[in-house]
Order: C-alpha cells, then sequence, then structure tokens
C-alpha cells in the first residue's frame, strides 16, 4: 500500500497562515492552562496525600464526597480510578500548612469510620499487612503448635498470613469468610480464630502515597528544568547538526506542540505528575524527530543543486517525505491507543499525551517547522539585504551573492556531499 | 553465500542468544519496579539537629561543671542559654571571663567563643558540624539496616540519598504495611531505666501537689498509657514522677527477643552486658520495692515493682500485642537512633494493584505489537515481515538488556517498549520509504536497497539522537518509575539503530542472494 507516493502539495505557500492559526493554537492551549481550567497538579508536584482503595459495594463518588466531608476531609478530591473498575476511587488532600507528614492515616480513619463502624478487633484482613496477620495468628494459636517448637509456630502461621494476602492479591478486596476458606494453608480452626480476633472490612487500600513540600517543590523544580534543558538541547543539537534557521524552525513547531497537548491535557483534567512529565520529554524527541527527517532531505537537496530557491527546496522536502511522516505517525499513533485504552489507570496521561501528541506534532513537522524555518530565513534575507549594499560599497564591488548562504561548516558539508556524489 | 553476510548472520544469532540467555526465565531475570510488584517506597530524613542539639547541650553541661570545678567552692553554676542546634551562649561572672575562655579552648576546641562583655557565644565549627551531621546519618542509616534486617524483607534497598545529604531512601518490596514499617524505623528506640518516686497518679497535678507545686530538680514528670486489659488498646493517660537521671540504658543491653509471659500473654526478654548487669544490680538492690519505670522515647511502658536484685536479666510487660513486642525486640536489640526522623515521602503500593498493573501493561503491549504488526504488513508486503523481525528481536534486546544491566521494569518501562515499538519502525519506515523511492526512480532492487540504507542512515541516527536526548534528560530528572522508563527507551533505542539498520540490512541482503535472478521485491 503506497501513500502520497508523488505528493506535490504547496505546504509553503500558505505559511503566513499556518503561522497565525497555529500561533493561535499554541495560545489557546496556554490560555486553557492559565485561564480557564489549571492543569490538574498532582501529589507529585503540589505535595499532598493520595489514596487508592477498592469497596466491596462501591458507593457513588458523590456519597463518598458527602461521607468524608462529613468527617471531616472537606477539601478532599475524589475520582473514580479507572473505567473497568467502578469500584475503585482514588481521594486526594492537599498539603496541610508545610507538615512533612502526610493525612493517609485520617483518610483511612475516617473511611474506617464511614464504612467499618463498630469494629472493635485492630486487625481488618481487607488492610492487614502478612506480619500483622501472622502476629496476631501466633498469639491466638488455633493450631496448638506453640507447645511444640515456639519458631516453627511462628513460621507456620506466616505462611497463612501470606495465604490469605495472596487472595487478597487476587481479589483486590476480600468479599467474605468464604473466599478466605480457600487460601492456602486455611484450616476451619484457622478461620474461626480469624473470625473471633479479626474482621473482613467493607474496602481495601491498594495504593498510598505521600509527598511531603520539600520533596514537591524539588520535583517541581526539576520537572521544569528538565524540559527546558530538554528543548534547549534539541536547539543545540539542530543547530550543530544542520543550522539555526532549522532549530528554530524545529523548536517554534516543538513549542507549538507541547502548548497545545497540554491545553488539550488540561481540558481533559487528566491528573499532572512525573509520568506526564515523562511523557512530554518523549514527545519533545518524537517531535523533533519529524522535523529531523524534513530538514535532512533539505540538506541533502542542497548539496544536490544550489539553485533552487529555498521555498521550493523545503517545500518538496516536505512532500517527499510526506509518506514516512504519515507512516511513522500511524505506527506510533496505534501504538499509544493501546496504552490509551488497555494501558490501564496509571498510565493514562502518559498515553494521552503521546496519542494526541503524534497527531499534534505530525501537523506541526508538515505546516509549522517549515514555514517557520523559511519565515526566518527570508527575515535573516531581508537584513541582510538591507546591510549588503554598505557591506559592498565597502567591499569594493565584490558581488553579493559570493557570500554563502549557510554560514557554518558549509565547506565541510560541501566536501562531504563531493564525496559522496559518485 | 559470501563471506560477510555469514559472519554478520553469525553476529546476530550471538546477539539474539545471548540476549534469550540473560532474559531467560524472565520471571526470575526481570527486575520488577515496586510500582508493578508491590512495596514501599521511603524517603527519610534524618534530623541532624536533633543529633547537634544534643551534643551542644552536652558541652554547654560539661562547660559548666568544668567551670563550677576550677573556679573553687562557692562558685555558681553557669546558665546556657541555647541560640541554635550549633550554639549556645554563657553569661559569666567578671572575673571568671579568662579562665572559662582557658577552659573552653583546652578542652572544647571544636566550639569557637565570642566574648562580648561577661556574655560568651560559643559557636560549632563549620567542619565539626559537618562530621557530626554525617555522623549522625550513617549511624542512622546503620540502625534503619539492622532493623529491616531484622523485619526479614527480602532484597531491600537502603541507601543514602546523594552525597553528604541528610536522606535516607528505603525500598521494601512486597512489603505493605507502611504504618508498621514507619513506626519500626522511627522509633528512635531510647530506652532508659528509671527509680519511680511518685506515681502512677490520672492527672499531672495530684502528683505536683505532693512536691507543693514543683519538683526538685532531680526528678521528673513521665505519661505512660492505660491499657485495657483484654484489647491491649490504650485507653488513658498516667502519670508517674521518675529519677532524671538513668543509670542503665538501652546500651547497656546485649540481646532482646520477643518471649512469652507467665499468662502466655507476649513479653520481651533481655540480657544485659556485664557492666551493664553489674550497674543494674546495684540500682535494682539499693530500691527494692520501689517501681522501676521501664521508659522508652520519653514515654513510660510499665512499672513494675523490684522484688530483688536483679543482674543479668529480665523482662518488659506492657501488656503487649505479639506485633508489638516483635517489634520492640526488634528496636532495642538494634539500638537506638542517634537523632530523630521523618518521612519526606512514602510510596506504597498493594500487591493486588500491581498485579493489575502488569496485566494491563502486558496487554497494552500485545495489542500494541499486533496493530503495528499489521500495518507493517499491509504497507510493505514481505519486507514488512522483515521490519517485524527485526522488531522482535528489538523487544528481545530491550528485556535481555534489562536483565543484563540489572535494570528495573517498571509500569512506565512497559509503556517505553510499547512507545518504542512504535518508534523503532520509524527506521524501517525511513529506510523503506527510501528504498521506493530509488525504485521508481528505475534502480534495480539490488542497487535500490544499498542506497536506501545509505542514504537513509544520516535520517534514522538523527531521530534517534533527538529522541536519545530527551531519555537522557528524563533519566537525570526522573526517580524511580519514570527513571525505569528514560532506561528502557534508551536500551530500545540503541537496540533500534542495530535491528533496523543492520539486521534489516542482512536480512534484504539474505533474501537477495537466495534468489537467482532478482527483479523485484515485496516492498508493497
Amino acid at each position: 500500500m503506497r501513500f502520497f507516493q508523488n505528493a506535490n502539495y504547496d505546504f509553503l505557500k500558505y505559511r503566513k497562515h499556518w503561522a497565525v492559526v497555529s500561533t493561535l493554537l499554541s495560545l489557546l492551549g496556554l490560555a486553557v492552562v492559565v485561564f480557564h481550567k489549571g492543569l490538574n497538579v498532582g501529589i507529585d508536584f503540589a505535595g499532598g496525600t493520595q489514596v487508592v482503595a477498592q469497596f466491596r459495594q462501591p458507593p457513588t463518588a458523590d456519597d463518598l464526597r458527602k461521607s468524608l466531608a462529613q468527617a471531616g476531609l472537606g477539601d478532599a478530591t475524589i475520582q473514580g480510578y479507572g473505567t473497568e473498575n467502578p469500584d475503585q476511587f482514588m481521594i486526594r488532600t492537599r498539603l496541610q500548612g508545610n507538615k512533612e507528614e502526610g493525612q493517609e492515616q485520617e483518610i483511612i480513619g475516617a473511611l474506617d469510620r464511614i464504612y467499618n463502624p463498630g469494629q472493635q478487633s485492630p486487625v481488618d484482613l481487607n488492610k492487614a499487612g502478612a506480619e500483622g496477620i501472622g502476629a496476631m495468628l501466633f498469639e491466638a494459636d488455633p493450631l496448638q503448635l506453640k507447645a511444640a517448637d515456639i519458631t516453627a509456630a511462628r513460621d507456620a502461621y506466616g505462611e497463612i498470613a501470606q495465604g490469605i494476602l495472596g487472595v487478597r492479591r487476587n481479589v483486590g478486596v476480600i468479599r467474605d469468610w468464604q473466599q478466605l476458606s480457600s487460601a492456602k494453608g486455611m484450616t476451619p480452626e484457622v478461620l474461626q480464630a480469624l473470625k473471633q480476633r479479626s474482621y473482613v472490612g467493607s474496602y481495601a487500600v491498594l495504593s498510598r502515597e505521600v509527598v511531603g513540600p520539600t520533596v514537591g517543590a524539588e520535583l517541581r523544580q526539576r520537572g521544569i528544568l528538565a524540559v527546558v534543558m530538554s528543548m534547549l538541547a534539541m536547539l543545540v543539537y539542530i543547530w550543530i547538526r544542520f543550522e539555526l534557521r532549522f532549530g528554530v524552525g524545529a523548536v517554534i513547531a516543538l513549542t507549538h506542540d507541547v502548548l497545545v497537548t497540554l491545553g488539550l491535557y488540561a481540558l481533559f483534567g487528566f491528573e499532572f505528575n512525573l509520568t506526564t512529565i515523562a511523557a512530554f520529554l518523549t514527545l519533545v524527541g518524537y517531535s523533533v524527530n519529524d522535523s529531523v527527517v524534513v530538514f535532512d532531505r533539505v540538506r541533502e537537496m542542497l548539496r544536490k543543486s544550489r539553485r533552487v530557491p529555498f521555498e521550493k527546496l523545503l517545500n518538496d522536502s516536505v512532500n517527499m517525505t510526506l509518506s514516512r511522516t504519515i507512516l511513522t505517525a500511524s505506527s506510533v499513533f496505534l501504538a499509544c491507543l493501546a496504552l490509551l485504552f488497555l494501558g490501564g489507570e496509571v498510565l493514562r496521561g502518559f498515553s494521552f499525551v503521546m496519542t494526541v501528541g503524534v497527531i499534534v506534532g505530525t501537523y506541526s513537522s508538515v505546516f509549522v517547522a517549515a514555514s517557520f524555518a523559511l519565515m526566518w530565513e527570508n527575515m535573516v534575507q531581508r537584513r541582510r539585504d538591507r546591510q549588503a549594499p554598505a557591506a559592498a560599497r565597502a567591499a569594493e564591488g565584490k558581488p553579493r551573492d559570493a557570500k554563502p548562504r549557510e554560514d557554518k561548516g558549509a565547506g565541510e558539508r560541501k566536501a562531504a556531499a563531493a564525496g559522496r556524489r559518485r | 553465500m559470501n563471506k560477510s553476510l555469514l559472519w554478520r548472520g553469525i553476529l546476530i544469532l550471538v546477539v539474539t542468544i545471548l540476549m534469550a540467555v540473560a532474559f531467560w526465565p524472565p520471571k526470575e531475570k526481570i527486575k520488577l519496579g515496586l510500582d508493578l510488584r508491590g512495596g514501599i517506597h521511603l524517603v527519610l530524613r534524618v534530623k541532624v539537629e536533633d543529633a547537634l542539639r544534643s551534643e551542644r547541650d552536652k558541652v554547654a553541661e560539661r562547660l559548666s561543671q568544668e567551670a563550677q570545678s576550677s573556679g573553687g567552692p562557692g562558685q555558681p553554676a553557669l546558665q546556657s542559654q541555647p541560640l541554635s542546634p550549633t550554639s549556645f551562649a554563657v553569661t559569666v561572672p567578671a572575673g571568671a571571663r579568662q579562665k572559662i575562655l582557658d577552659v573552653a579552648t583546652a578542652e572544647f576546641a571544636e566550639w569557637q567563643p565570642d566574648a562580648q562583655g561577661n556574655r560568651i557565644t560559643f559557636r560549632l565549627k563549620e567542619e565539626e558540624r559537618r562530621r557530626l551531621a554525617d555522623l549522625a546519618v550513617n549511624q542512622a542509616l546503620q540502625t534503619i539496616d539492622n532493623r529491616i534486617n531484622a523485619f526479614g524483607v527480602a532484597e531491600p534497598l537502603i541507601q543514602r540519598q546523594g552525597l553528604g545529604g541528610d536522606r535516607i531512601v528505603v525500598q521494601l518490596p512486597g512489603v505493605d504495611d507502611p504504618e508498621r514499617v514507619k513506626r519500626l524505623l522511627k522509633s528512635t528506640a531510647f530506652l532508659e531505666f528509671r527509680i519511680v518516686e511518685g506515681g502512677p497518679a490520672a492527672s499531672s497535678a495530684e502528683l505536683l501537689a505532693s512536691y507543693n507545686g514543683t519538683l526538685p530538680p532531680n526528678l521528673e514528670l513521665l505519661e505512660g498509657s492505660v491499657k485495657d486489659e483484654v484489647s491491649g488498646k490504650a485507653i488513658g493517660t498516667q502519670f508517674y514522677v521518675v529519677q532524671k537521671t538513668a543509670r542503665v540504658t538501652g546500651r547497656d543491653l546485649k540481646n532482646a527477643r520477643p518471649g512469652l509471659g507467665q499468662f502466655n500473654d507476649p513479653i520481651v526478654e533481655f540480657t544485659f552486658t556485664h557492666e551493664g548487669g553489674q550497674r543494674f544490680g546495684e540500682l535494682t538492690s539499693a530500691n527494692v520495692g520501689k517501681g522501676l519505670a521501664i521508659v522508652l522515647d520519653h514515654r513510660v511502658v510499665s512499672a513494675p515493682r523490684i522484688e530483688t536484685r536483679i543482674t543479668d536479666q529480665g523482662i518488659i510487660r506492657g501488656q503487649f500485642t505479639q506485633e508489638e513486642v516483635e517489634d520492640l525486640s526488634t528496636v532495642l536489640r538494634t539500638g537506638a537512633l542517634p537523632a530523630g526522623i521523618e518521612t519526606l515521602e512514602e510510596r506504597t503500593v498493594g500487591p493486588s494493584l500491581g498485579q493489575d498493573s502488569i496485566r494491563d501493561g502486558v496487554r497494552a503491549g500485545v495489542v500494541g505489537a499486533v496493530l503495528v504488526v499489521l500495518m507493517m504488513v499491509v504497507v510493505y508486503h514481505l519486507s514488512g515481515i522483515n521490519a517485524i523481525a527485526a522488531l522482535a528481536l528489538n523487544v528481545l534486546i530491550i528485556f535481555g538488556g534489562l536483565a543484563y544491566f540489572g535494570a528495573t521494569l517498571t509500569l512506565p518501562g512497559i509503556a517505553g517498549v510499547v512507545l518504542t515499538m512504535g518508534m523503532a519502525v520509524d527506521a524501517n519506515v525511513l529506510i523503506f520509504e527510501r528504498i521506493r523511492e530509488e525504485l521508481r526512480a528505475g534502480r534495480t532492487p539490488r542497487t535500490s536497497i544499498e542506497e536506501g540504507f545509505k542514504r537513509a542512515f544520516a535520517s534514522v541516527i538523527d531521530t534517534h539522537m533527538t529522541t536519545l536526548i530527551a531519555a537522557l534528560f528524563l533519566f537525570q530528572f526522573g526517580t524511580g518509575p519514570v527513571r525505569g522508563f528514560a532506561v528502557t527507551l534508551m536500551i530500545g533505542l540503541s537496540a533500534s539503530l542495530f535491528t533496523a539498520v543492520f539486521v534489516s540490512h542482512w536480512l534484504f541482503d539474505l533474501e537477495l542472494s537466495l534468489r537467482k535472478r532478482v527483479e523485484s521485491i515485496s516492498i508493497g
């Protein structure tokens, strides 16, 4: 199957329109972040506490919010966690003052008051760790093992505790005692002791995270630094490998991609966290790729012929690489699509950035990068033309065109080109 | 078959085998991140200012004693005033100034005195401050390490974060009881045995009343919990008046372990070192009939009556649960922390969430791979198969590389693999499009393939470099899961250079050499 085999579209003809449209889109993206919705900044950067819980009988998000507000956690953010798991919720609270300690105890305490009221035993089989359950069984000693050998008894009850956790690992939240009878090493005596000394709570804690103000501020700083530094590094790389005019085009395209994607990200309300930064950095790398392929072609064409106007050269190069651009975008897009729909909740934001970024990046590499490279070139050329008459007079009639268009390493590249030409 | 073809084939075979060996069996060879296998990640900060403060108080106290003893009878004790964790001031009588300065220079050279009138300010020298801070962090690290070893976690990671910092990173795979771990790690476990002079009583006022409202300087008021007889839960607070100095502390313990009391209740049994035992013997024989407060981190755990002289061993009973007894033995055995510890960051992933993540990641990976493979075959027909072979080897190298470098596979890392599959075919696409162009220009398949690979090479290098730069920044910036993503991406990119350029080229050459006459190739 072939696409755009002899493509010959005039992408650069309307470059000013594209420039305006792209600038507007970027500003719109920025505006969404700044004025409209703001970013849904997660605890990685804002600091705070986040608990993910799975419920046996899931409440609605509204019920959960109301109950938590009554328990004194009115500022908590509550979100359904994952589309396939309507019984999972994420509860997030902001930093309390400048304290390093998190609020996970408060959240879990409130959940216990609401969903496990009146439980006397300290051991909840849906929350306790293996060590705790093992110690409790050892204390109860339902199998009468302690008399024979204390160490062996401790090990044996530890094994049973692991079995109970194995059940929890598979089902997420243990529903009833019935489910536990299938646990490894379970006997009626043990089950009896469990019923006496512990209870099966109505929810399980799947994960809990606390980021204090110190670490939050550090991660924020490093995140911004990483994105800015990597964009600068791209500019420098392209500058060294190609020329400044390409670098400018590529970095403008890049900024456009990041801003538009960021705007959409904010609009959809995904949580902005460490993984999101990872996604944006990957997007930066990918987006430059697209521009680089076009510029590689331009450079090759430049070697072949110096007489073709720069505009045509650029436009031809975009056309010649168009099939590659579309095919690569499609393959990355397909991979990202799989991640977006099947990769689970943790990767949702990441996949969204990449999926949207691929589309935006493809548009920008075709319409934005080359357009801006050409506009930059024209601007430089006009300035040179204005200065040139004076320079020409000073140089006593040397022809203006003698000055090479490339100002860096031109000789070296010409030599390389000559070497390749058979 | 020509020679170069053979050698290249052998090289590819060797790489394939090496990677397969490195990675097989995957369950043992691939190290899963905490986000996939579940576990606890903690960033702790040692409050070095605690250690500095206690050093400051010790020095101020000793300075005061020195001044008193050198000043002859009638010399009043110096009053010192703490200014910061590393400085304090004393006000000295007019005549004693020089003498105290002399004592200070002789005995406390690490402290820089600064005299203004009758007030002398002492400041800990920076070099010494750094040494003390470093010592405190290293001691804390050692203690935490011991406690975790006693806890019995497989493959824990305990290390200082950065150089000379006050942070310690703890990673405990497979542990999902963060409250208990934090309790265990953060308990300073400063154990003291003190003689009870009054109490217990339900309120502090009640006790103070018998001392006319103020305690003599050698006594101190401490709190303890009242526990429910049956459940062991704390149901209230009670107060004790105890002696301020503790002649026997946790440092005098040789060993501590959980045991069972006479009513089968959980207790901690401990033994003293030889020297500690002697002092404990003196203490107990002098105070028979009084209460002995067992004080942990400035709270009274229990206060049994001293029945007789005890020398070498004892028990702590305090209506503990089995879990508490085990943890208390551990912290007593591993010693006290030199300073308090606070949590800066805590991430716990339960095992069920990790398992879900693996399932989701693998599912997305398989579907993503199938989609990319389908696209390549539809677009490039048989040459697509060539690209797929290269892609398969690429994925094998990623996992082999992860195993070989001992790198950790995280959930974003799985996303990195999926993404690399999408991006790795980019190199193939660049080359194949170029071959098509050459074919269109009327060249023979053989020349087209040679030219296609040669001409696309610069672009392939450039595209890989830019993504690699992004991955490097990501590695530099990221922690944990994100770093795992960066590593996967970097291995994937390097692998893709090899597979898309070298392996794929070899496959084309192999095909050409197997066919007698090459009039066309299947490239869609």
